[in-house]
């Protein structure tokens, strides 16, 4: 008993130095982060012009009635989720590609790695303009074309051209963070793995698929995961090098929130868009996160 | 009460009193009347910046106005892509500027605008009344813009052996053949937001002709988007086809279809007026540049109405800390003599009888403007002829694009009605 009478107070102590160390934090995660959720949320269902003299009219579901029977918005949808999923499985394809061959340490591969990231760097806006003098009807890739007397191509003056030019260029944008997280995650496949596989005579290949994918499963799930919900957001990028066109072919949902419902004055229909994006970005990490739970599970069970 | 209850009633208050603090404190800084006067006695001026009006300019602009008065203004660009997209959202977040450039008045932002009908200088602005929203008078302009021109290469005329400008849709598709003949670019067209304004800009005499004020017979569904933009829609269509407008330009950024007209390469270019002022800064232009109104609808005389918008309006907020000091500060941008010549040489601006020297360019489209029988409102509409939807001209572009990328124009006159119906 008599030992015991000190801890206590120390334990408030304890207590006490944690709360106010997490409580800051806690604070401002709430007020920029959960707050804001709420807001939109609630805007969702009313009827709001966003100016402070006017009362938000609540009307039910009315704004999702909207969103989903507007064939302009669910369109939006459909390019939003091709720009995630196309998007996503290449730059992850091609980080992970690239990481294995620059995963060795030398003067080379530094270099490398330092050219991969590059792109990261440079503000989406500044990508945007970039590539559109790289590849619009007058750009560099065209006027060469037309030196050498060959047909312009349309990269970014056809629907499909433009959609699938938008999500390259993002890819490379994307493309230098998820090659550090790939690199991170080859340092911590182990080493007595590795060479036990080599004794053993495994390939390449096999000794990938056997130890190195294994090792680096939650490295990938954390790449997708994060890659997908850039994705999911492409703004900046469909400002800059489409502005959505041709014909409304690379309007994805945060550029129509942000560019179309927002500056009509439609909060609670661009808000009810965020809440959509919201889901569907909950929906793509849960998602990831149970495919690999289900493959771990499945390989403890064969093991 | 056992220890467990204890604690989750603490752990529930303590997430409560996380939750509420932030809420409240947000709550506190949204609230409010929307009043956002600055609080160092400046007047906040949001206006639009652009290769010709950049800070510098408007700076200067309004350095007579700050030594004569002693008041301060301090000059804001726009915190997104443009004053029409910053404005409401500055408005929403209660930081909103005290005098407003380049953008008019709608039913959402006229309850949060002073009426200046009461005021003597302004009833003598230009196109004052044109603007008025019922009886009250939000906006206050220096001059007019033509919105419907076609400049012209006039050595590229000459080579394709036409001797006058064309004055209907036959004379002009007739010009196009020749001028494609002739080795140049008959029409040149842009993508962003200049695809659909071009599509009106030559349409606005023949459709005003056809139906005037057909923004409000739109209004009362005594006609739809469709069905009046659907020939227009047939020409783009046709010319598209026949390769005188290129597929390619709907990827094409406007600063580089100015250059190519600027080039040369170009025979007919459909522009506002605005465009008189990049060209007049072009020194040496390999050719000589004309202009004029667009075609006439067939059987009406030509030049029919003139698109025409209000340049530099001016609007003050409701609430603005310092109203005497923005309603002295937009009087002197409206009225002073000085002021208005710095104004109407910078943007292609034009007031009548307003004294300034004028290019040969300039003359051109004040020619326009004068043979004009009417002047008329364009795109979503102004004051009292307005459509019944915002956000048109950026939907009106996109639908104008699917022309390019192959569809009918039956297509387009639909989507653009659907557009209209959803957003009705």
């Amino acid at each position: 008993m008599e030992r015991k009478t000190p801890v206590r107070p120390r334990g408030w102590r304890n207590a006490g130095a944690g709360v106010s160390m997490v409580l800051p934090a806690v604070l401002i995660y709430v007020a920029l982060l959960v707050v804001p959720v709420i807001y939109a949320f609630y805007y969702s269902f009313t009827e709001y012009n966003g100016f402070p003299t006017r009362v938000p009219e609540f009307i039910g579901l009315e704004n999702y009635r909207t969103v989903f029977g507007s064939a302009d918005m669910t369109d939006t949808m459909v390019i939003t989720a091709v720009v995630a999923v196309a998007g996503a499985v290449v730059v992850n394809l091609a980080a992970l590609g690239l990481a294995l061959l620059l995963q060795r340490t030398n003067r080379f591969n530094t270099f490398g790695r330092v050219v991969m990231f590059y792109p990261h760097v440079l503000s989406a806006l500044v990508v945007g303009f970039l590539w559109q003098a790289i590849l619009g009807p007058q750009g560099v890739v065209n006027t060469m074309l037309e030196k050498v007397g060959t047909d312009a191509l349309p990269f970014l003056s056809d629907p499909d051209w433009a959609l699938w030019s938008m999500i390259l260029v993002i890819v490379w944008s994307l493309f230098g963070v998820q090659l550090i997280l790939y690199l991170a995650g080859l340092q911590a496949v182990p080493a007595d793995l590795l060479e036990a596989a080599r004794i053993d005579g495994a390939g390449r290949w096999r000794t990938f698929r056997a130890v190195t994918w294994p090792s680096l499963a939650s490295t990938v799930t954390v790449a997708i995961i994060t890659s997908g919900i850039s994705l999911l957001k492409t703004y900046d990028v469909v400002v800059s090098l489409t502005g959505g066109g041709p014909a409304g072919s690379t309007k994805t949902l945060a550029y129509s929130i942000l560019a179309v419902s927002f500056p009509q004055r439609n909060i609670g229909v661009a808000s009810a868009q965020a809440v959509l994006l919201i889901l569907a970005a909950a929906v793509l990490a849960l998602t990831v996160l149970v495919l690999r739970r289900r493959a771990e599970d499945d390989a403890e069970s064969i093991g | 009460m056992t220890m467990t209850s204890v604690n989750r009633g603490r752990t529930v208050r303590g997430t409560a009193l996380a939750a509420a603090v932030p809420l409240l404190l947000v709550a506190a800084c949204s609230s409010g009347s929307g009043s956002s006067g600055s609080e160092d006695g400046e007047i906040r001026m949001l206006v639009n910046l652009t290769d010709n009006l950049d800070q510098a300019y408007w700076e200067k602009l309004v350095e007579p106005f700050e030594e004569k008065t002693g008041l301060k203004v301090r000059i804001e660009g726009p915190t997104g892509k443009s004053v029409a997209e910053s404005f409401p959202q500055q408005l929403a977040a209660g930081t909103a500027p005290d005098v407003i450039q380049s953008v008019f008045p709608d039913d959402d932002t006229a309850p949060e605008l002073i009426d200046l009908s009461g005021e003597a200088w302004a009833k003598d602005t230009p196109m004052f009344d044109e603007y008025a929203m019922g009886e009250e008078h939000y906006a206050v302009g220096v001059g007019t813009q033509t919105q419907s021109l076609v400049f012209y290469n006039k050595s590229a005329f000459a080579k394709a052996g036409i001797s006058e400008p064309p004055t209907t849709w036959d004379e002009l598709a007739e010009d196009l053949a020749d001028l494609k003949k002739a080795g140049y670019t008959p029409m040149q067209t842009a993508g962003d937001y200049q695809t659909g304004l071009q599509l009106q800009q030559i349409y606005h005499p023949t459709l005003n002709q056809l139906h005037p004020k057909w923004q409000t017979a739109v209004d009362q569904e005594k006609l739809s988007v469709g069905d009046a933009y659907k020939p227009a829609f047939q020409l783009y269509a046709d010319w598209i086809e026949a390769g005188y407008i290129n597929k390619s330009d709907v990827g094409l950024s406007p600063s580089q279809a100015d250059g190519n007209f600027i080039a040369g390469k170009v025979g007919l270019y459909t522009n506002g007026s605005w465009f008189a002022a990049t060209l007049n800064k072009s020194k040496d232009l390999p050719f000589e540049v004309g202009v004029f109104s667009p075609p006439a609808a067939d059987g009406q005389a030509h030049p029919g109405p003139q698109g025409a918008t209000m340049a530099n309006p001016y609007m003050i907020r409701k609430g603005v800390a310092d109203e005497d000091g923005a309603k002295q500060l937009v009087e002197y941008l409206v009225t002073d003599p000085k002021a208005i010549e710095a104004q109407l040489g910078s943007d292609g601006v034009f007031r009548k009888d307003s004294g300034l020297e004028q290019t040969e360019i300039d003359a051109q489209i004040q020619g326009v403007l004068d043979e004009a029988p009417a002047l008329v409102a364009v795109g979503e509409g102004q004051g009292n002829v307005r459509l019944p939807v915002t956000g048109f001209n950026p939907k009106f572009t996109e639908v104008a694009q699917s022309l390019y990328t192959g569809a009918s124009p039956a297509d387009a006159a639909g989507a653009i009605d659907q557009w209209v119906d959803e957003n009705r």
